[in-house]
């Protein structure tokens, strides 16, 4: 994951966890445009398994079966943000290849 | 399973299969692992765990301890009386494995709590400044770090969402008690820059790890970083994640990396290797 790719994953990631505590009704469409962004780098998996997630459930729900499925939800927003960030920090050229090999 | 019981969570065994190749590709030391942060009982906010959840949790990713303190239940009183009472059951019931803290209001009864929760096995105390609406300079909380510092016990404190800027407090109380060993929570995210700078000038300051931002950690001594979850809000596998990135990010050697997981949580804790 390059520099740039990082930090737009990074900032995407940072509104996506606001709208899962305030179960913002956008959390969905905002996974959705997340997991495109993380396409081919190592926070893909996590990202694309929380945007499976909020198709499936309405995380906005303030029902009790949903609470569950929101914090897993969470918890692989906090995991693709980690990389992220990691790869941030570490400065991987910002005009590198915009994808890396994923995993 | 990413914190949470697989019943009620779908695609269950493919969230699984993420959370395991994701822990499998950490490369941290084998060896013990001290979580120094974790809630038992249920919160205000509806969050919940007993023991026994947490224990499971523990065995699943290698956990050997976890300092346990209540959640945000003070109970009609105030004063968390209950809620001690059940962290200590809960310590009976898992020597060693809980490590049982005590939880005040300082405004509160403090004294009489933390009394009663040392005769219970206590060996440390919980504040949480935002949750209980007080400042860290504050008299009842100057008073009530006195306390547990005189009974030779570490303050973990709320450092995180919602803090209200934590550096000149904490110069205050660092003043007002020498000797307190205090641990910042959440990496003192809530103002880890300011935080951090103080921590450079001044002794008895530790952070811990529990939904810490990668870069306020990568900014610490990893001498003064403790490992912690913040269970039921975090949990274990990205809380490992954040450790294996900070240390790859930072350049920690695989002993600073020990020492982040669970060297410096015995050094502090006093616990037996």
């Amino acid at each position: 994951m390059n520099r740039v790719d990082a930090v737009r994953l990074v900032a995407m990631l940072g509104a996506i966890e606001m709208c899962l505590v305030r179960r913002d009704a956008v959390t969905g469409p905002l996974l959705a445009q997340a997991a495109r962004a993380a396409e081919g780098t190592s926070a893909a998996p996590y990202v694309q398994a929380a945007a499976r997630l909020a198709r499936a459930h309405d995380l906005s729900a303030r029902t009790a079966g949903v609470a569950p499925v929101r914090k897993v939800t969470q918890a692989l927003c906090r995991a693709a943000a980690q990389e992220a960030q990691a790869a941030a920090l570490e400065g991987g050229g910002a005009t590198s290849p915009t994808r890396d090999a994923g995993g | 399973m990413w914190g949470e019981a697989h019943a009620g969570v779908p695609a269950a065994d493919a969230l699984a299969q993420v959370e395991d190749a994701l822990v499998a590709g950490l490369r941290l030391p084998e060896g013990p692992v001290v979580d120094v942060h974790a809630h038992l009982g249920t919160d205000a906010d509806g969050h919940h765990l007993d023991v026994a959840d947490l224990v499971a949790d523990m065995d699943a990713h290698g956990i050997a301890g976890a300092v346990c303190f209540p959640a945000n239940q003070p109970g009609d009183a105030g004063d968390f009386a209950a809620a001690n009472a059940a962290v200590a059951r809960a310590a009976a019931e898992h020597p060693g494995r809980v490590v049982p803290f005590c939880r005040v209001d300082p405004a509160v009864r403090a004294a009489e709590t933390m009394q009663r929760a040392a005769a219970d096995g206590a060996v440390g105390l919980k504040l949480h400044p935002v949750a209980q609406r007080f400042a860290l300079d504050d008299a009842a909380c100057v008073a009530a770090v006195a306390d547990a510092t005189g009974r030779g016990w570490p303050v973990l404190v709320h450092a995180g969402f919602g803090a209200r800027p934590l550096a000149a407090a904490l110069a205050t109380l660092t003043d007002e008690v020498p000797g307190a060993r205090l641990i910042l929570a959440h990496g003192a995210r809530g103002d880890a820059r300011a935080v951090a700078q103080l921590a450079r000038e001044r002794d008895g300051l530790w952070f811990d790890t529990s939904l810490a931002a990668l870069p306020d950690l990568v900014a610490l001594p990893p001498e003064r970083v403790l490992f912690g979850a913040d269970r039921p809000y975090g949990e274990h596998a990205t809380a490992r994640q954040l450790v294996a990135l900070a240390a790859r990010v930072a350049g920690w050697t695989p002993a600073q990396v020990e020492g982040v997981l669970w060297g410096n949580a015995h050094a502090l804790l006093g616990l037996a290797p």
